[in-house]
Formats: C-alpha cells, sequence, structure tokens
C-alpha cells in the first residue's frame, strides 16, 4: 500500500485546466445522452404501441439488435467505418448518436416492462372519454410508465456516466481520456486510476442524490 | 327520435356470435338496465355503443347520428357519453380532482378555473369534494366509484353507461352507490346501466332489457319481469336472483 499520490497531486494541478475541461465534457456528454436516451426511448416504446404489425416488429428488431451489440462495436463502426465510405464524423457527434440509439434502445424496453404494470380498464376509460391515442400516451400512458420505470431509468443514467468513458476509445477527450494521459505520462497507474475511480463515484453519487430528490417529488400513492 | 337507436347489432368474435340482432331504443331522460346470465353479452353490448368493441353489422344512432358509419366523428361522440367502468378506471397518477378536470380542461379546453369548479360540483354531489386531493389508491371502492360517476358527470353528457357499478364492491358500498345512482335516475338522468344486482335494477329502471344469448328476450318494466313471467328462461333467471 502507499502510492505516490503526492507525485500524482503535483500532476493534476499541473493539467487542472485541460482536466477540468474534459470533466466538463464528460457530464455535458452524460447529461446529454442521459436527455437524448430519455426522449428516444419514449419515441421508440410509442412505436412499440403501434397498431401496425411491421412497425412493431421493425421497432423490436432495433431494440433487440442494440440491446444484444457492445456499444463499442457500434461506435468503431461509425468512428472507422463510415470513413471508408467517405462519410466523416465527429467524435463528439458520434458519441452522442451511438449513445442515443443504444440508449434510447435500453430505456424503450424498461418503459415496455413497466407498460405491463398498467391497468387496461384505465386506457379503455381515457378512450371511453374521448381522448385520442396520442392524448391517451401523454396524459395517462407516459406519466404511468414513467414512474414505474423511474428505478430502471435511474440505473441508465448512473450507467451512461460511467460508459461515457469508452468514448475516449474514439478519441474523443473526456475525464478518462485526460486522467489515461496522465497515467501514461508519469507511470502513476495505481494513483491515477484510484483518484479516476473517486471521481466517477462522485459523479454517480450527485445522480443518486438527485435520483432520490425526483423519486420523493414525484412518488404516488399505489404507483411505484 | 329516441337518444339512442340500437338496431339489428351484431357482434362476432371468431365463429362465436355473442351479439345477435340486438335492437332497443333509449329516450332522453329514460333508465333502461340490461340484464341477463352471464356471458349473454350484456357488458360487449354496452362496449359496442361507443365503440370500444366495434360492431361486426347492424347500427347504433346516437342523437341522431350514426356511431357505426366510417365516417363518424366517434371521440365527439364518445364525449357525449359518459362510461362509467365496473374496476373504476381511474386514473392513478392524478388526484380525485385531476381525475374529474383531466378531460374538462384536455377536450372541452375549458380554463383551469372554471373546470375546477365543475369538478367540484360534481364531487360534492357524489359526496366526494372533501376527498379532492387524494389519490385513487387510497379511496375504498365505493368512494372510486362515486369519483368515477363524478368524472362522467362533469362531462354533461347526454347519456351515462353503466357497466356493473356494483359487482366489484361490498354490499355495504354498494348500496351506497346504488343510492347515488338512484339520485341520478330522480333527476331524470338518462342512463343505461348493465348490472346483475337486482336491487339496483329495481331501483333506478324505467325498464329492464333481458338479454339472452346475444337476443333481447323481452324488454318490459321490472316488476313485470320479476313476477313470475311466463317465459320460463326469464321467470328461472329472477326467481335465482330474488
Amino acid at each position: 500500500m502507499g502510492g505516490n499520490f503526492p507525485a500524482l497531486l503535483v500532476q493534476l494541478q499541473a493539467d487542472l485546466p485541460s482536466l477540468i475541461s474534459a470533466l466538463g465534457e464528460t457530464v455535458l456528454l452524460s447529461v446529454i445522452i442521459t436527455i437524448n436516451g430519455l426522449i428516444g426511448g419514449l419515441l421508440v416504446f410509442y412505436l412499440t404501441l403501434s397498431n401496425s404489425g411491421v412497425v412493431r416488429k421493425i421497432i423490436n428488431g432495433y431494440i433487440s439488435i442494440f440491446i444484444g451489440t457492445p456499444l463499442i462495436v457500434f461506435l468503431f463502426l461509425l468512428y472507422y467505418g463510415l470513413p471508408t465510405i467517405g462519410i466523416r464524423l465527429s467524435p463528439f457527434v458520434i458519441a452522442v448518436f451511438g449513445f442515443f440509439l443504444n440508449v434510447s434502445a435500453y430505456n424503450a424496453r424498461f418503459l415496455v416492462t413497466a407498460y405491463k404494470g398498467l391497468l387496461p380498464t384505465e386506457l379503455e376509460a381515457a378512450k371511453a372519454q374521448g381522448f385520442s391515442r396520442g392524448q391517451i400516451f401523454r396524459l395517462v400512458t407516459a406519466p404511468q410508465v414513467l414512474r414505474l420505470a423511474a428505478p430502471a431509468l435511474a440505473s441508465q443514467a448512473i450507467q451512461n456516466t460511467k460508459d461515457s468513458s469508452i468514448v475516449f476509445l474514439i478519441q474523443y477527450t473526456e475525464f478518462f481520456a485526460g486522467m489515461q494521459e496522465i497515467a501514461m505520462r508519469s507511470f502513476l497507474f495505481f494513483e491515477t486510476y484510484f483518484v479516476t475511480a473517486l471521481v466517477y463515484l462522485l459523479l454517480v453519487s450527485v445522480i443518486v442524490l438527485a435520483m432520490r430528490r425526483l423519486e420523493r417529488r414525484f412518488t404516488i400513492p399505489g404507483l411505484s | 327520435m329516441a337518444l339512442l337507436e340500437v338496431r339489428n347489432l351484431v357482434k362476432t368474435f371468431g365463429t362465436k356470435t355473442v351479439l345477435d340482432g340486438v335492437t332497443f331504443d333509449l329516450e332522453e331522460g329514460q333508465t333502461k338496465v340490461i340484464m341477463g346470465p352471464s356471458g349473454c353479452g350484456k357488458s360487449t353490448l354496452l362496449r359496442c355503443l361507443n365503440r370500444l368493441e366495434e360492431p361486426t353489422s347492424g347500427s347504433v344512432r346516437f342523437d341522431g347520428k350514426e356511431m357505426t358509419a366510417p365516417t363518424a366523428d366517434v371521440r365527439a361522440l364518445r364525449q357525449l357519453i359518459g362510461f362509467v367502468f365496473q374496476n373504476f378506471a381511474l386514473y392513478r397518477h392524478l388526484t380525485v380532482l385531476d381525475n374529474v378536470t383531466l378531460a374538462l380542461r384536455q377536450l372541452k379546453k375549458m380554463p383551469a378555473a372554471l373546470a375546477e369548479e365543475r369538478a367540484l360540483h360534481e364531487l360534492a354531489r357524489m359526496d366526494m369534494a372533501e376527498k379532492r386531493d387524494a389519490y385513487p389508491a387510497s379511496l375504498s371502492g365505493g368512494q372510486s366509484q362515486r369519483v368515477a360517476i363524478a368524472r362522467a358527470l362533469a362531462m354533461e353528457p347526454r347519456v351515462l353507461f353503466f357497466d356493473e357499478p356494483t359487482s366489484a364492491l361490498d354490499p355495504v358500498m354498494a348500496r351506497e352507490v346504488v343510492t347515488l345512482i338512484n339520485r341520478l335516475y330522480l333527476e331524470n338522468v338518462t342512463i343505461l346501466c348493465v348490472t346483475h344486482d337486482l336491487y339496483l335494477a329495481q331501483y333506478i329502471s324505467d325498464s329492464i332489457i333481458f338479454l339472452d344469448q346475444g337476443k333481447v328476450r323481452a324488454e318490459d318494466k321490472a316488476e313485470n319481469l320479476l313476477s313470475g313471467h311466463a317465459d320460463p328462461v326469464i321467470a328461472s333467471f329472477f326467481g335465482r336472483k330474488s
């Protein structure tokens, strides 16, 4: 035990501006993919309720593909594969787009599962009152499935923050990439990755606290 | 012209014919109760009338408009028909007040204050105003059903459909709900009610439609059907009930 943390501290102080900027990139990316993934998940979930069997099959195929494929494979496909057919996108665009498709699929699956907890008579009552399909989704289905799926969606938000570190593999300079560079330069591998883990733990703790607050605010008796 | 005119209504599920040429009228201000053995098609009939189920053939005219026409504005017509379900079907994520105001705000585009005033009026009519901020999970069955009735009434429907309104309630709560529906009956609210509850049928009906194997077997006043009817099926049904 021990470790040369004072030496790492010197390195961190020297790289502080770029590390803060990289940490900002991580937070930004996590927020974007969490919000995009939630919107995308709701959209995909809505399409799973389509009357069209073809649409449902396509959507279920999409969900299966993205849940069954490692995210990194898809990111590499976009980053290394697309330029071979003349399409070149920035690492940020690839990260946002890749995560959007992946996280949307997972969130949609959570919402589909939560949908099974809805009472069919509630949806029928809304139909009998004269609400349209879109209104029923917006006013009855979505508010309930979002609450029922809240724990799974919160876990996904935590996962997003942790998974965002893999974008360093497509040359996107976020926090992990910054720390990786320090480790390579200083050879303080244990110390650097230990501190990196602590920072991610701190970020995740903030999300957990925020989620708990949201949960307390939106919890409804009989619907959790 | 009757408010609701049902002619030769047929509903089949695969090879099973559930409704087999049902015909009847419901006048404005009238209350009719649909009774019959389990599986005779009572609930399916009610659901076909506002097209929660698509009828296979036949005609349903509501307020002179053909409900079953391909061009019918079914959503607009549904807003004129209050539907109260057996299991209350309150929106669990909304308070009692929001359950009642939702359709007023979203469908009738009523300003929030006006919708709230209207909802509170109907909740008070059902003795439920003090529960305005409660969520459905904290209500008893009887209270839930009263909120469901208030929700339906708030839209000022031309007719109220009840689908077994007391069958999910214990006897005490069921009597409370019967009393409230009876109050509506005495106020000349147009009602079409499917029930097994003879007590309810007696207290709210101008006449009873007896449905058997998807057909209207008889339509008559409660007292005529209940006291030794000539038709052995009807006599046997009410004999068992009373």
